[in-house]
């Protein structure tokens, strides 16, 4: 290696960086795995899809399962603009108010003294181990009393109490330097300006983490609009590729090829949500403001 | 005077705290505290659902027995689980730090590299996890006849084997399960200021010695809140072993509700005992 003044990584390639590449390329390949999977069952024929072995890639592919697909869509009475528009709004509200929720909540964890706060976490902390499924009941009956049902908080709030949000902002938090923040109090700053100007953005990875955490459960989940919401035109589009794989799984041949392309079609905002995201995630990786 | 409008000023900022932390305290105490309190009543009794509501009948702590000694499933899937826990969970951690460390490294197309493995966290929330295990895309075929995989099975005792073979056969549901965990180590590795790294590399410091005496104890926090994070998301995955029981038994007619309750609590116990051993091998701060 040549010599690199006060540096100890070099800045270009060098020839010593030969085994993380190899070793990096390998892993990878893994990751991008499950992607690739799903983009090659969308577009395989029927035979392939039950083919035993099963293959992971597609020999002879097809567009019959969307075009199976758009025939169920079609004969559907809402359309499906619909129910793509409830999931959009549905999906920024949630992952909005729940990462400035959390991070307002997280901060004053973190940051601030009062007496009840270990407890609070503690809590918050307990409410992580337990079995999401189990507190279904008890959440449908509260959604009844407040009288939300078919209605489009119903879609939104039960989702915002995700503690593992709290916890995580809050670990970041821990981590931002208290002189850093004295200083902004000592230039005038109060707890809005401190929260927004100079903790959010040096927990920029945690938040994006979190957005995109936040996102997936409400763009995936099925489970709000079947349990809360009645109302056909107010459900998710979610929900409707559930239901329209499970309507035809009387007829299971059927049926799986349109899954294999709904979840595709389904699959698709994930990642572009991630690649837009994981850029901020990685270009404001952690610089404290303080040396 | 003067102690009045400091009185003033300081229940306004108060106030300001309570207003920071109110949106999320009523949203928890209405959507999970108030079920979760619930389901304590019901873990005690009988639970019917008819059209004018829900009738609860007590029945003193018959699920929990139910649960415990009578039923069979419940048995099975609990050593699964442990299996899995005491497995799974510090492979991951190893595998994440491994790989964040990997990626620390200044190296070309290294925001490409990040990308690609932060990539599982789109993945292993999503629905198509079970599909591709089901099809054995998670585990590497073949890998059973590798001579090294045989010599393991083979001609080491089983009390060490197991582990090795254990994390042979996962070692892909293992790599997505790190995403986010790798995320966090890298973020605290970053926060590492160069110029240790310089002083110590100066003193004579090897990369082994940085890496135990310098990452490790800076990245410490980090990966007690990674084990509790791991720890949970296994745990919660709809794909564990228990969660199916417990989902299974909530629309059991001769189980119940009831049960599945019980079986909740009794499961977030074992979870938070599987919290604590954690806390006390990472968690506990140096004076």
């Amino acid at each position: 290696m040549r010599y690199q003044g006060t540096k100890i990584n070099p800045t270009r390639y060098d020839r010593s960086q030969l085994k993380f590449f190899i070793i990096l390329s390998v892993l990878g390949v893994f990751m991008v795995l499950p992607i690739i999977y799903i983009i090659s069952t969308a577009f395989k024929p029927m035979e392939e899809l039950f083919a035993y072995p099963p293959r992971f890639f597609v020999r002879k592919p097809t567009f019959d399962n969307f075009r199976k697909l758009f025939e169920v869509v079609q004969s559907s009475g809402i359309p499906l603009s619909r129910y793509i528009f409830n999931s959009i709004m549905s999906s920024l509200t949630m992952v909005l108010t729940s990462v400035v929720i959390s991070s307002m909540a997280a901060y004053i964890l973190s940051k601030k003294k009062f007496r009840t706060k270990n407890l609070l976490f503690e809590i918050n902390t307990l409410a992580l181990m337990f079995v999401p499924a189990a507190v279904q009941i008890p959440r449908y009956l509260i959604i009844e009393k407040l009288g939300l049902i078919d209605t489009f908080a119903a879609l939104v709030l039960p989702l915002l109490a995700m503690p593992v949000n709290v916890f995580l902002i809050k670990q970041f938090i821990d981590q931002v330097p208290n002189s850093l923040i004295e200083s902004a109090y000592m230039d005038g700053a109060n707890d809005f300006f401190v929260l927004f100007k100079i903790v959010m953005p040096i927990i920029m990875p945690a938040l994006v983490t979190v957005a995109i955490l936040a996102f997936q459960t409400s763009w995936n989940t099925p489970d709000p609009s079947s349990y809360y919401i009645n109302d056909d035109a107010k459900k998710t589009f979610a929900f409707f590729m559930s239901a329209i794989t499970t309507r035809i799984s009387g007829n299971t041949v059927q049926g799986q090829g349109i899954a294999s392309a709904a979840s595709l079609i389904l699959f698709i905002p994930n990642i572009v949500i991630y690649i837009i995201m994981q850029n901020k995630v990685i270009n404001t990786m952690a610089y404290s403001g303080i040396k | 005077m003067n102690m009045v409008s400091k009185l003033k000023l300081r229940s306004r900022k108060q106030w300001l705290g309570v207003l920071f932390v109110f949106p999320w305290i009523a949203g928890f105490l209405i959507f999970t505290l108030y079920p979760l309190v619930t389901t304590i009543i019901y873990s005690f009794s009988t639970v019917r659902f008819k059209l004018e509501g829900v009738s609860i009948t007590y029945e003193n702590v018959k699920n929990f027995t139910d649960v415990l000694f009578k039923d069979p499933e419940f048995k099975l899937a609990l050593p699964k689980y442990l299996v899995q826990i005491f497995y799974f969970v510090p492979m991951v951690l190893v595998f994440s730090i491994l790989l964040s460390l990997l990626l620390n490294n200044n190296l070309k197309g290294r925001s490409f590299f990040r990308a690609l493995f932060f990539l599982p966290v789109i993945i292993i929330s999503g629905p198509v996890v079970e599909n591709l295990q089901t099809m054995g895309a998670a585990s590497l075929q073949g890998l059973g006849s590798f001579p090294v995989y045989r010599f393991i099975h083979e001609s080491i005792p089983d009390f060490i084997a197991a582990p090795v073979l254990y994390v042979f056969d996962n070692a892909i549901m293992i790599l997505w399960y790190t995403g986010v965990q790798t995320l966090i180590f890298l973020s605290a590795m970053q926060k590492i200021d160069r110029s240790i790294y310089e002083a110590s590399m100066v003193d004579g410091a090897s990369s082994w010695q940085l890496f135990w005496k310098i990452i490790i104890p800076t990245i410490k926090p980090f990966i007690f809140l990674n084990s509790i994070y791991t720890i949970v998301d296994v745990s919660m995955s709809t794909m564990n072993p228990i969660i199916i029981e417990i989902k299974n038994a909530m629309f059991n007619i001769k189980k119940g509700f009831g049960f599945a309750a019980a079986a909740s609590w009794i499961y977030f116990f074992i979870i938070l005992l599987t919290v604590l051993i954690s806390y006390f091998l990472f968690g506990r701060e140096r004076k």
